[in-house]
């Protein structure tokens, strides 16, 4: 993980906090700096504040999305302005936090991001007794098949690659199926009620909120 | 404040003075205004007058009755007046027409009579004036009453009107503002105490807040007593302002002390169970204390946008979707039930003003309200449901809810009505400050889930902006539609210009559809205002004012760096955009440059002299199949009556008849001809500069310039875009690419001569004549003058028909 953040007494508590849950922290107080360690180094993910010294966190931000490197990355900021907000995660921010942060949802959004990557950037993804296998398309709890549809692993291929972050029907409707099926959706809300029965007893949780969509997250990470 | 109600009195006073004075304004106003429309009509009938006598003058008898002999000094009388359209008519009452147009509308009791009468009339949608005048002759079959009615249309009489009615009423106010003056003076010295008032209202200091002091007039005593009414609100709300300061002051500190206390107990704690307690109970202290800091930061953030104006549209749909899907994100919203009902507003009727920063913090508030004070499984729907007039925003909860008795309190900053869950008691307030921000309603009721119902109600915007956003996509769109221009005039030539307006708009396709002179007048003519083109190009002037002087085109307004020179524009409808001199183009293997002739009196005798030489070889318009070719032949005639010697002349040495400029040029570098005259420069200079044995000739006395001439058809489709072209081919830009990537001479030419054709014609700059755009030209158009000018051309050229 890399903090970039010029206080050097919030730095360190946030370095201690992450440490304490066994996460390896690196630390940079310069815009500039960090920029240049970004360029040579791959962390899992990046901490940024918005007012350092050097470059601004969002230009930081800007140009390691220039190099189409997706490290995820959490803006801190102190503004409050939602038009700030907007810029850094137009920018490509992948979450924003309001200082002063609470530590406790610092790390579990820290812990959905991490999700996030490792079911995207690895073959098989496993929480608790669920394991996911991208390649071969399968879904096994306690290592045994799940039996699951086609479009059931379809869905949950989605669910974990969008982990922690909210889908509209719609978005699942666009991902699941072609133009031409034309889903009601009904069907969806069926297939979804589906899958969560399927997945019970894993720690992985497809909440629903009505009119909005669904969003996956791990309840272990509570 | 003061200064408001100072001015509302004296306002009052002048008011009820200008009032009276407006009064007696009207009053000579309505005599002015007649006595300027007769004044007005007088100017426009003396020229009408001298029109009608003009024509009478030239009614004789002919082999078939009456016939006339359409005097251009008629028109050109009529062409003094700048923009009216112009409509004439010869008949014999009750028998027959003679020329003109037949259907001009005659007054109700039409009784042939040797004195002008002059009436107003409408002649298709448009107010026309007319003068109507006759005259008796002999003819074979006894005595007859022939009348001229000549018109014209009175947007000229209604501007000079105006100007009459304008100049008189000026005079008028000039009058009435003095008295006013006066009166404002007097308004002034009486009003003297309150100007005391405010000085000593301006010379306070902001903390003095003590009452006026004095005894003021009777009359002023009502203000006097408003001001100090004011001061003591004012005083009142300075003091409920630092209460508020105090109060926050008293929070945080409050707050901070509860904070440190529990830390320094912490650091004076004996074991570590002790330490921790504490340490657990300063965490805890310290978020609130955060929550407290960030509401307050919201709450003056609040009040301090509500304060600017920072209103704008916005759609509170996605808004509303945004807001709750980032706070989904947050881990302790995961056991919480959220909802959002929006399906009670249609896309687009989600529009209100707003500002998006503040109805955000409001509705987080209010979330974060929910998950405060409810249940850790409570259930949280968000309802968006609207009306023609109005958006509702509810946000209801599952949780302990507001008694009815506290609910009128729950608005207050630092009422926090739960000791249990120690909320600032500010969240509600926020809430109230954004809803009073966007002149929305609050309500507070309890919900049927059991807990609070918060609803504001947002006043939608409608109509009036759809409309505006309706406008900016249609604009878009526009520009992807077609521009269609009839055109006489080649299509390569007019390629350059094409290619530049199509780059300088993106999306515009340009469809040219070309045409000969006639063939595209009759066109004009017949086609349905539906079928009609965007724009209208051709080199015949006389048809091209035939068809405005018909009312078929629309005004255009430039901008006011676009100056065309007034004999190359007519009515604001029509616009020449092109210098394009007449010229002789001859092969100088047959005739020296020594010999040709200066004037064209001398061509008459040149080619007399030469009958022999030149027979067969020279070359013209054969003029009944070109428009144009028509119009130089009867603008010459015009000029002297050398031209129809010429014709004789011309006649006797067989001259070859063209339709075109290009065919004659091409005949004479191909040797057939050893001149041609009255061809367009522009081409010829285009077409001889590759052939060296072709020379240009101008005369001494006079050269014909033509212009080329673009209008806006009623009917256009597309007429926006079709006169930003019209703009476009005048603009700078247009005139430069005319100059340097066509055969044409710009309009507004450059001071520099690019070429050795614009260097010939500026150097013998006195010479030429343009033809301007008048009715003047509808002369020759009038069909008996036609025919005559034809056939006369006919038995020269020995074409009897």
């Amino acid at each position: 993980m890399l903090l970039v953040e010029d206080n050097d007494d919030l730095a360190e508590t946030i370095i201690d906090r992450l440490r304490a849950e066994g996460h390896s922290v690196d630390r940079e107080h310069d815009g500039n700096e960090a920029n240049d360690l970004l360029r040579h180094f791959e962390f899992d993910i990046v901490l940024l504040d918005v007012n350092l010294p050097g470059r601004s966190g969002y230009d930081v931000l800007r140009s390691l999305r220039a190099r189409a490197d997706d490290t995820p990355v959490i803006i801190l900021t102190a503004r409050s302005q939602i038009d700030d907000r907007v810029i850094g995660l137009d920018a490509g921010a992948d979450d924003y936090m309001i200082k002063p942060v609470d530590f406790r949802e610092l790390s579990a959004r820290c812990r959905v991001l991490a999700r996030r990557r490792a079911g995207r950037a690895s073959n098989i993804f496993s929480a608790g007794p669920l394991t996911f296998d991208r390649a071969a398309k399968r879904a096994m709890i306690h290592g045994q098949d799940t039996q699951l549809r086609a479009r059931e692993i379809q869905l949950l291929e989605i669910l974990i690659d969008n982990m922690g972050r909210m889908l509209t029907k719609e978005d699942v409707a666009d991902r699941l199926y072609t133009f031409d099926e034309a889903p009601s959706m009904n069907a969806i809300e069926q297939l979804v009620a589906r899958l969560r029965r399927k997945l019970d007893g894993t720690p992985m949780v497809i909440k629903t909120a009505r009119g909005l969509g669904y969003m996956a997250y791990l309840a272990d990470d509570d | 404040m003061t200064d408001t109600e100072g001015h509302s009195l004296q306002r009052r006073l002048l008011v009820t003075m200008a009032a009276g004075f407006a009064a007696l304004l009207v009053l000579i106003s309505g005599l002015l205004w007649t006595y300027s429309r007769a004044a007005a009509n007088r100017t426009v009938d003396l020229p009408l007058a001298g029109a009608v006598l003009a024509i009478l003058e030239r009614v004789s008898v002919g082999p078939d009755g009456a016939t006339v002999d359409l005097p251009s000094a008629a028109m050109d009388i009529l062409s003094l007046n700048p923009i009216d359209r112009v409509q004439y008519r010869v008949f014999v009452p009750g028998q027959r027409e003679i020329t003109g147009t037949a259907t001009l509308p005659s007054p109700d009791d039409l009784r042939p009579s040797i004195s002008p009468v002059f009436y107003d009339a409408e002649y298709r949608g448009a107010d026309f004036r007319f003068a109507i005048q006759g005259r008796q002759i002999s003819t074979p079959d006894g005595r007859q009453w022939v009348v001229v009615q000549v018109g014209q249309t009175v947007e000229w009489r209604t501007e000079q009107h105006l100007l009459f009615f304008g100049a008189g009423l000026a005079g008028l106010a000039v009058v009435s503002l003095i008295g006013l003056g006066f009166v404002w003076v007097a308004i002034r010295t009486s009003l003297a105490p309150l100007r005391q008032i405010a000085s000593d209202l301006a010379r306070r200091e902001p903390a003095d807040l003590t009452l006026v002091e004095g005894t003021p007039p009777r009359e002023i005593r009502g203000l006097f007593d408003a001001i100090n009414g004011f001061i003591n609100r004012l005083r009142r709300s300075r003091t409920l302002t630092e209460t508020f300061i105090a109060d926050v002051a008293h929070q945080t500190r409050t707050s901070l002390s509860a904070l440190q206390g529990y830390l320094s107990l912490a650091a004076d704690a004996k074991d570590y169970d002790q330490i921790r307690t504490r340490v657990v109970k300063a965490d805890q202290q310290a978020a609130r204390t955060v929550r407290l800091t960030n509401q307050l930061l919201a709450n003056a953030m609040v009040i301090h946008r509500s304060d600017r104006t920072s209103l704008q549209p916005l759609a509170l749909k996605p808004l509303v979707r945004d807001i709750l899907a980032e706070s989904l994100r947050d881990s302790r919203m995961r056991h919480i039930t959220l909802s959002l009902i929006d399906e009670g507003v249609g896309a687009g009727k989600d529009l209100i003003a707003g500002d998006s920063v503040s109805i955000r913090e409001a509705l987080r508030n209010l979330i974060e309200n929910a998950v405060r004070h409810g249940p850790p499984d409570t259930t949280i729907a968000i309802t968006l449901d609207g009306d023609d007039d109005a958006i509702r925003l509810s946000v209801e909860d599952a949780g302990p809810g507001i008694a009815d008795a506290d609910l009128a309190r729950a608005t207050e900053r630092f009422t926090s009505l739960s000791d249990k869950t120690k909320g600032s008691g500010l969240g509600l307030s926020i809430v109230k400050a954004v809803a009073e921000g966007h002149a929305a309603e609050m309500t507070l009721g309890r919900s049927p889930l059991g807990g609070l119902d918060v609803t504001l109600i947002f006043r939608r915007i409608v109509a009036i902006l759809v409309l505006s956003v309706g406008a900016l996509l249609s604009g878009e769109s526009a520009s992807a539609r077609p521009l269609v221009i009839h055109s006489a005039t080649d299509t390569p030539t007019m390629q350059p210009l094409i290619e530049a307006f199509e780059t300088r708009n993106p999306g515009v396709r340009v469809e040219y559809v070309e045409f000969q002179t006639v063939p595209l007048y009759r066109s004009m003519l017949s086609l349905a205002e539906s079928g009609q083109p965007d724009v209208v190009i051709s080199s015949a002037m006389d048809l091209q004012v035939d068809l405005v002087n018909r009312g078929l085109a629309r005004r255009i307004s430039l901008a006011p760096e676009i100056t065309p020179p007034t004999w190359a524009t007519w009515r604001s409808e029509l616009f020449g955009f092109t210098f394009e001199p007449v010229v002789m183009i001859y092969d100088n293997r047959t005739i020296s440059s020594d010999e040709l002739p200066t004037s064209h009196r001398d061509l008459a005798t040149f080619v007399r002299e030469n009958e022999d030489r030149f027979r067969g070889r020279i070359g013209g318009y054969n003029i009944r199949v070109s428009g144009v070719g028509y119009l130089y032949a009867t603008q010459d005639s015009l000029q002297g009556p050398q031209a129809l010697r010429l014709f004789e002349v011309l006649g006797r040495a067989e001259m070859k008849s063209y339709c075109c400029t290009s065919d004659m040029v091409e005949a004479t570098s191909r040797g057939e001809l050893a001149f041609a005259f009255n061809v367009i420069g522009s081409y010829a200079s285009d077409l001889a500069e590759a052939a060296p044995h072709l020379g240009l000739h101008f005369f001494e006395d006079y050269n014909l310039v033509m212009s080329r001439t673009a209008f806006v058809p009623k009917g256009a489709q597309n007429a926006e875009l079709a006169m930003q072209f019209i703009r476009f081919l005048l603009s700078e830009d247009g005139q430069r690419i005319i100059r340097d990537e066509t055969p044409f001479l710009p309009l507004i030419r450059a001071q520099d001569p690019a070429s050795q054709f614009e260097q010939q014609i500026q150097d013998r700059q006195g010479t030429f004549l343009p033809i301007r755009l008048t009715p003047g030209l509808l002369t020759y158009l009038d069909h008996l003058k036609r025919e005559e000018f034809l056939s006369g051309w006919d038995a020269s050229m020995g074409r009897a028909r």
